[in-house]
């Protein structure tokens, strides 16, 4: 099946709301599958993400002069607070110094700069897990009063939630009391960042945001906890919608996606529907969050190997893993899932 | 934020093209990955791209050798259903550094071969800026795939890092895909249609105009349904070449399979389609009859400005034409083109002078500066053609223009006016 969602993806995914100038260090492909695929609210949201259109001299010749000077003109037309620079395979390749970068790039337009060491070849987590942590590692430096009831959000990407906005996920924890709540990376920006500690607590909806959460409990003593806000009929759907899913009362099932919102429903298929449930992704997993028998999955064959198996009555996965299911006997339960199909939850 | 840059088409020709401004020329500036022109940066994104050009040739599968971020929007492709012609060799950091994986590729072609209950027509290798730096011979690692599994292997090089060389991506796997053709007699009542990788649009006059010219059949890769329709390519007596980047192409076949070709530019003025079937018929030795189409084309270009009158048009580049000559064409037609958003080369430079002295006004638009994320629609606009002024002019009547049959000559210029016909009487054309 087609690759999922790479880690230059994840990584873009946390900075497109952020208001800097984002350089995809490319020759124009990776920002194109960014652009044009795993981010959906290129068409909703404008947002200063570039390609540095990189040529085959330019990265023979390692000119990254050339790419500072395109960086710091680009500062010049359009307003911005930082600028970030996205690894691809052109510069891993090259061994591209994207440190020295960041700092050429400091001196030369003035802003601060974060480059990601992505290189398209790892998944979307482990870009955004960078991202996040490199983003309040830089801007969320001021302790400011903790506002009572105040809520951040941090794993709220497209590609973790299929949401473009958001608008469900503020919803979903307003009906259970939280009225101020800030997702970063989504429907805010670098302000909110910076403002971070005023949260009374983080909620980390995916496994990409524990490290950065770790970071502002460490610095701001702000607690964090995991988990994945109940969305009415979408992903995470409610109690009374999962008794009486037709067919799933006390089946076995395994669950396939970012590992905290498979842990969410798994608690609900557990309490709902009386379900035997096991959590697997193809995406990073923590520790601490699993439960004994719950698998990573590293290749294709992993997931049709637990298809075969003959342990499990029901798959709840993306649709693209259907293909993955031929010849057994288990019914696959549509778990949308846009860092693998590329799909929103109001394209259901 | 800076506003859209432009310069209008009197300004440009002026300064000439040794001249231009820093924000045209893409190799000075950030590219931005306009919503309108993703097709531009992403091979694959929209129409076709190296990966699905690459699987042109009937009964052929792809193994795409690349990290994941260059395969990830083949998800677009399954929609088409490609999916089970596509295949993977996934390259991890350690690979793309010391190239490791270049051994493996005729192991990843074995299995995928257990794969299939069929066995394909070729194998073509997809490779990336990965293997563009690396330096790695395709041409060797495709000899190794055959000798190891009995299918031949072909390459498709997605090297988006050599896009502005001699022979871009799209040149060469042009060149790829003809490559399998053998040598065999040539039929002297045959030709090929190279240029696309889908066929013309069915009712073009090429064909009845050849046809009247005792031309019997004629091949174009997009109407081959199987291999052995394909493999009938290399009896065409000569070639005709409707798009400069398949010229590599067609050289190739002229060395090895000896065809010839002829080498015609899809235009929009009526004149100079006209010259072009005359010169056609002077290299075939025989006089093409287009009167009938000239004619009845103008009388239709003719009707729709008395019915529209003076229209004001913005021209994009995502689209079946070069921007420029469609826009000197529709102001020679009588209508006003405001704005374009095009690339500027050596080759349509030409076509910008000749603009410039019928409508200087003419602003240009870069759609890779980053300048273009703070456009600004005119109001006066009327209507826009391309699948990217669609998106700039978002409740403008429109047309994308930019369909999977191709238009060419006469034919092209009544289906531009009859899309754009309907547009303007609300019709429901389709948008970006």
């Amino acid at each position: 099946m087609s690759p999922l969602a790479p880690d230059d993806s994840g990584a873009c995914s946390v900075l497109y709301e952020m208001g800097g100038v984002t350089v995809i260090c490319d020759a124009g492909g990776c920002a194109g599958n960014v652009c044009g695929f795993d981010e959906p609210r290129w068409f909703e949201k404008r947002s200063a993400l570039f390609s540095a259109g990189l040529r085959d001299m330019d990265a023979i010749l390692g000119r990254d002069d050339l790419l500072v000077k395109k960086l710091a003109l680009i500062c010049e037309q359009v307003d911005t607070q930082f600028t970030a620079i996205v690894g691809t395979p052109v510069p891993a390749v090259i061994a591209t110094d994207l440190k020295a970068l960041e700092r050429m790039s400091e001196k030369k337009t003035g802003l601060p700069c974060i480059a990601l060491n992505t290189d398209g070849t790892r998944l979307y987590d482990y870009g955004e897990q960078m991202a996040y942590y490199r983003i309040f590692e830089r801007f969320a430096t001021e302790r400011l009063t903790v506002k009572k009831g105040k809520l951040g959000v941090i794993g709220a990407t497209p590609l973790n939630t299929g949401e473009t906005d958001s608008k469900m996920i503020k919803l979903a924890l307003k009906n259970v009391g939280f009225d101020d709540v800030v997702c970063f990376g989504m429907d805010s920006g670098l302000e909110e960042v910076g403002r971070a500690s005023e949260c009374e607590k983080i909620l980390v909806i995916a496994p990409s945001g524990i490290k950065a959460a770790r970071l502002l409990q460490e610095r701001f003593g702000t607690p964090f906890e995991v988990g994945y806000p109940s969305m009415g009929t979408r992903l995470l759907p409610s109690d009374e919608a999962v008794a009486a899913t037709h067919g799933l009362k006390g089946k076995r099932v395994l669950i396939v996606h970012q590992q905290f919102l498979a842990n969410a429903l798994r608690k609900k298929y557990e309490r709902a529907a009386g379900c035997e449930v096991t959590v697997a992704s193809f995406f990073m997993m923590h520790d601490e969050y699993m439960r004994d028998g719950d698998k990573r999955l590293k290749e294709e064959e992993d997931l049709i190997s637990l298809a075969k198996s003959g342990e499990y009555d029901i798959i709840a996965a993306d649709p693209r893993f259907e293909r993955m299911l031929k010849g057994t006997d288990v019914k696959l339960f549509p778990l949308i899932h846009f860092a693998v199909g590329g799909m929103l939850n109001k394209e259901k | 934020m800076n506003e859209a840059f432009y310069i209008t088409a009197g300004e440009l020709a002026e300064r000439g093209f040794e001249y231009l401004p820093a924000e045209l020329d893409s190799s000075k500036h950030m590219i931005y990955s306009s919503p309108a022109t993703l097709d531009f940066n992403s091979p694959g994104a929209k129409g076709f791209g190296v990966k699905r050009a690459g699987l042109v040739i009937p009964g052929s599968v792809m193994l795409l050798i690349a990290p994941g971020c260059c395969g990830r929007n083949t998800a677009l492709l399954s929609n088409l259903g490609y999916d089970e012609r596509f295949f993977y060799l996934m390259l991890d950091d350690t690979d793309i550094v010391t190239g490791r994986y270049v051994s493996k590729i005729p192991q990843a072609c074995e299995e995928l071969l257990a794969e299939l209950d069929y066995t394909p027509s070729v194998i073509m290798l997809c490779c990336t800026c990965v293997d563009a730096l690396l330096g790695t011979d395709m041409e060797r690692v495709c000899r190794a795939c055959f000798e190891k599994t009995g299918v031949r292997a072909a390459p498709a090089y997605m090297y988006a890092l050599t896009r502005e060389k001699r022979l871009p991506p799209m040149g060469l796997v042009r060149k790829s895909i003809y490559s399998l053709l053998e040598p065999q007699k040539r039929v002297s009542n045959e030709c090929n249609i190279l240029g696309f990788f889908s066929s013309l649009e069915d009712n073009n006059e090429i064909y009845p105009i050849l046809k009247a010219a005792g031309i019997k059949k004629i091949h174009e890769i997009g109407r081959c349904k199987t291999f052995e329709d394909y493999k009938q390519l290399s009896r065409a007596n000569f070639s005709i070449v409707l798009n400069s980047e398949a010229r590599a192409a067609a050289q190739d076949m002229e060395e090895r399979l000896g065809i010839p070709f002829i080498e015609l530019t899809r235009m929009y003025r009526l004149d100079k389609i006209h010259n072009q079937y005359r010169l056609m018929g002077d290299a075939l030795g025989t006089r093409l009859d287009d009167s009938e189409y000239l004619e009845k084309t103008k009388a239709l270009v003719e009707d729709f400005r008395a019915r529209h009158g003076e229209l004001s048009l913005a021209v994009g580049e995502s689209l079946d034409a070069d921007s420029f000559e469609l826009s000197l064409a529709l102001c020679e037609y009588g209508f006003k083109v405001r704005d374009i958003f095009g690339t500027v080369g050596e080759r349509n430079f030409v076509f910008i002078k000749k603009l410039a002295a019928v409508s200087p006004e003419t602003r240009i638009y870069s759609n890779l500066s980053p300048t273009m994320m703070n456009f600004t629609p005119d109001p006066e606009i009327d209507a826009v053609i391309g699948a990217d002024a669609c998106y700039y002019y978002k409740n403008i009547p429109g047309i994308e223009f930019n369909s999977e049959a191709q238009p060419f000559g006469y034919r092209g210029v009544e289906l531009l006016f009859a899309g754009l016909d309907k547009a303007l009487a609300g019709e429901g054309e389709q948008r970006s």
